[in-house]
């Protein structure tokens, strides 16, 4: 053997050596891989299909306890049939928002078992005590609270009713505790001076880490939404039971809680734009960079598509109003000061204006905003004869809906035609001199002409069922697609905004803290996510679906033995 | 049959009144110098209200049921499904090509850096060894006994393509990659793009400052304060996070691109130390 071969010998079993003593050092088994959607839209489907859930069984129960007092009240047995019925539905949803929890764990800890070992550990006290205890906390008052509904009437109500305000609160706090380590992902505590975040992050107390600057708005955003979805699935609730209604009382009790429903999802959609606004203010506090790439940069199209939902849920819960007021009879001698219309055409151009002057939080907008909102009023009631000048309440309406046109087109007019402004160029973007247009100040104009109209909107209807006959179950069938429509528009906008929350910590499991190493940590497209949003959709509208034929429209088959209906007390 | 007759009459009223409010805003639109795509734009929004109007006229649906309503309801979800998803691909598609290699550059030192990370580079070099062990064996049983010239090179003097501006030692090139990396474009302006609202322009800064005290502001945003750049200042507009996202050798490419900024044409604002 030469000296040549002995040394090519030697260099072989030398890298064999050490390529061997690699290989035995690679690490554990690297995480499941799911086919065809890939690991982060599997997490993404069962996140949002368990947060769908949750929503509602957290939301529901705010207006279902509402309802049964106002029926204890007004001694009006619909509310507190409403509020079984909406029961019955959240209980049988109870069981998939828990599945469907468990589904989401298990996923996580296959696809990302490293990140999800972090976080439970950084919340351990969280995960492993409070909210399990909370989970069975709220099973159990849930469950009583649904199976006391027959025993507990008459004298015993305002018990159940104490009972429905103890399941809000057990839920509450669950939703607020769960918050912290979601809010967390996206603004983990912010490290003390001369700390690195990482060293911080370790030493940091649990309350540290969930009192983190987008935690409260967090709460409050989905708080509100959970109210507002909520009363847009009872809606859905009315119209699937409306369409199926065998007899005129039927029809009419439906019909009636379908207004209900959309009153309750349009009073709680008024405070949401606020609540939005609110959370991504603290995004953009914590990080400024987050507000380019959310309004500007890759997610801006996103929000586009946002700007269209809000308009289309807008106009439809308007043109639900529309029709609701088609069927009370003598709603044509409804009228109003015109001085509405002036404020409600006015209100976007000077709103625009003023913010722009005194940027939203500064107080001094308030000055204008308040007196110009209360015009309509101040004046129709005390400064004669501008305030006794009067239109019908048909012109108010087309005038709002006029109104509505606008605002949407202001929220929905974009700095650039483009996704990203890396690719932005002239023919794309909005004249220098208009592009007011795209900014905070419009866009807040825009969302609040939506509010004042539909506020308006309901002022009128109040005033018609004062001064008319409501003829329930005689509404326009289109009213009950109307109601359908919202719901399902509720939902798609709901896992829109979800999807944007989760990319806002763009390539960062926990931003800042703890990158996503895998090759799925890019912006997906605008077209991708809609696919996938519609998908989660329809799924969670065929659960709902199922759930309210296996509980209402089972039950209503056997109504000979429905002997226990729900009578609120004092009803003999 | 009079109702339809007449529906149809009030669709073809408010449609002629909608296309001429959607003629007049493109008009408007125009002569306002706004780019063709938004004249489109208002055009639509034009019709949208027309939609809009139609519908509050038109006559009511009648009720239905049973298989009926089945059949009405599944076809409604099927357009609204159709309808959003259409709506979500109709808007300009952000491209995850332009991004997924930026976020590679970004994560690497970090990747690196982690147990996984290690055993991946590991595991890189030791498939190399072991293709090279390989080709030593081939070419062994090719030349028997005869002694080799020397082993191909081609195969180990490969690294990584990620690492090929650093072995240049292109400094300037690396900090202008990373003045993109971060995305610093989206603050401050530079050569008439990007940004200039939230943090001044940067045109000439290498003028201003000194790469110590670029260094610094990069490292703690506290340190110094644009003059005319208060209020952004004190809103602590500028991220605290750059010392914990960027390696050193990247924050001294940054800071050496940044120190070629010297164009006293643009009005850069003047620093102002505060700590």
């Amino acid at each position: 053997m030469t000296a040549t071969r002995r040394s090519l010998l030697l260099t072989f079993v030398l890298l064999a050596t050490v390529a061997t003593a690699a290989y035995a050092q690679v690490p554990s088994p690297p995480a499941a891989e799911f086919p065809y959607t890939g690991n982060r839209t599997a997490v993404w489907i069962v996140a949002q299909l368990h947060i769908l859930f949750a929503a509602f069984i957290l939301g529901a129960p705010i207006f279902v306890v509402i309802s049964e007092w106002l029926g204890y009240r007004k001694q009006d047995p619909r509310y507190d049939r409403l509020a079984k019925e909406v029961t019955k539905v959240t209980v049988i949803l109870y069981s998939m928002t828990a599945l469907t929890g468990g589904l989401f764990i298990f996923v996580l800890l296959a696809t990302y078992p490293q990140f999800t070992t972090w976080l439970i550990n950084h919340f351990f006290l969280i995960f492993a005590v409070i909210y399990p205890l909370l989970f069975i906390a709220e099973t159990i008052v849930l469950y009583l609270y649904f199976y006391t509904w027959d025993a507990w009437k008459g004298e015993m109500k305002g018990r159940h009713i104490a009972l429905g305000v103890l399941l809000n609160i057990i839920g509450t706090v669950t939703l607020f505790v769960i918050d912290g380590p979601t809010s967390f992902m996206n603004t983990p505590a912010k490290a003390a001076e001369g700390l690195s975040l990482v060293e911080y992050i370790q030493t940091a107390s649990l309350w540290d880490k969930v009192y983190n600057y987008s935690w409260m708005p967090l709460n409050l955003h989905r708080l509100v939404g959970n109210v507002t979805f909520g009363g847009f699935i009872a809606g859905l609730i009315a119209a699937y039971m409306y369409m199926g209604a065998k007899n005129e009382e039927e029809r009419a009790y439906y019909d009636w809680m379908g207004f209900v429903g959309n009153l309750i999802g349009v009073g709680a959609l008024l405070f949401l734009p606020f609540m939005g606004y609110l959370l991504s203010f603290e995004l953009c506090d914590y990080d400024a960079s987050i507000c380019p790439y959310m309004m500007a940069d890759q997610l801006s199209m996103f929000f586009e598509m946002q700007g269209a939902m809000v308009g289309l849920i807008f106009l439809a819960s308007n043109y639900y109003i529309w029709l609701s007021m088609k069927r009370i009879e003598g709603v044509e001698r409804v009228r109003m000061t015109a001085v509405t219309l002036v404020v409600m055409v006015a209100l976007p151009f000077i709103m625009t204006y003023v913010w722009t002057i005194f940027p939203v939080p500064d107080p001094r907008s308030l000055a204008v905003l308040v007196p110009l909102t209360l015009a309509p009023w101040i004046i129709g009631q005390g400064m004669p004869p501008i305030g006794r000048i009067t239109v019908s309440s048909r012109t108010v309406i087309k005038v709002g809906f006029l109104m509505v046109v606008v605002g949407n087109a202001i929220w929905m007019t974009p700095h650039g035609f483009v996704a990203t402004q890396a690719l932005a160029t002239e023919h794309l973007e909005l004249p220098s001199d208009w592009s007011f247009l795209a900014l905070m100040p419009a866009k807040n104009s825009a969302a609040f002409t939506l509010i004042f109209v539909t506020v308006v909107n309901y002022i009128l209807y109040n005033r018609a069922i004062r001064q008319g006959t409501i003829v329930w179950g005689k509404i326009d069938f289109a009213a009950q697609f109307v109601l359908i429509f919202l719901a399902f528009s509720a939902i798609w906008t709901m896992g829109l905004m979800g999807a944007v929350r989760s990319l806002v910590r763009k390539y960062f499991h926990t931003y800042n803290l703890m990158p996503d190493f895998t090759a799925e940590s890019f912006t997906p497209t605008l077209s991708y996510a809609g696919w996938w949003i519609t998908g989660i959709t329809l799924i969670f509208y065929m659960v709902v679906s199922f759930a309210i034929v296996v509980t209402l429209r089972a039950s209503e088959a056997k109504a000979p033995e429905r002997a226990g209906d729900p009578v609120p007390a004092g009803a003999k | 049959m009079g109702d339809q007759r007449s529906f149809v009459k009030h669709v073809i009223k408010k449609g002629i009144i909608g296309i001429v409010v959607g003629i007049f805003l493109v008009g408007l639109a125009r002569a306002l110098d706004f780019p063709p795509v938004f004249q489109v734009m208002f055009f639509t929004y034009a019709m949208l209200g027309t939609a809009v109007f139609i519908l509050l006229d038109a006559p009511s649906l009648q009720p239905m049921g049973g298989m009926k309503a089945l059949v009405a309801l599944l076809g409604f979800y099927v357009v609204l499904s159709g309808v959003y998803i259409g709506g979500a691909s109709f808007w300009p598609q952000y491209d995850p090509e332009d991004e997924k290699g930026k976020i590679e550059k970004l994560l690497k030192a970090k990747r690196a850096a982690t147990e996984q990370g290690k055993a991946e580079e590991l595991l890189t070099r030791t498939k190399a060894l072991a293709e090279k062990a390989d080709a030593i064996m081939q070419r062994l049983q090719s030349v028997g006994g005869v002694a080799m010239a020397s082993v191909p090179v081609g195969a180990d003097s490969k690294r990584p393509s990620g690492t090929l501006p650093a072995a240049t030692g292109d400094l300037v090139a690396l900090g202008k990659e990373q003045w993109e990396l971060q995305e610093c474009y989206n603050c401050h302006k530079l050569s008439g793009q990007g940004g200039k609202k939230r943090g001044p322009e940067m045109d000439n800064i290498g003028s201003l400052m000194q790469p110590e005290e670029l260094r610094q502001k990069i490292l703690d945003p506290r340190s110094w304060m644009a003059e005319g750049f208060e209020k952004e200042y004190d809103k602590k507009k500028m991220p605290d996070k750059y010392k914990e996202l960027m390696e050193d050798k990247e924050i001294d490419a940054l800071v050496a691109y940044l120190s070629t900024l010297k164009n006293p044409s643009v009005n850069t604002p003047k620093p102002i130390k505060k700590k």
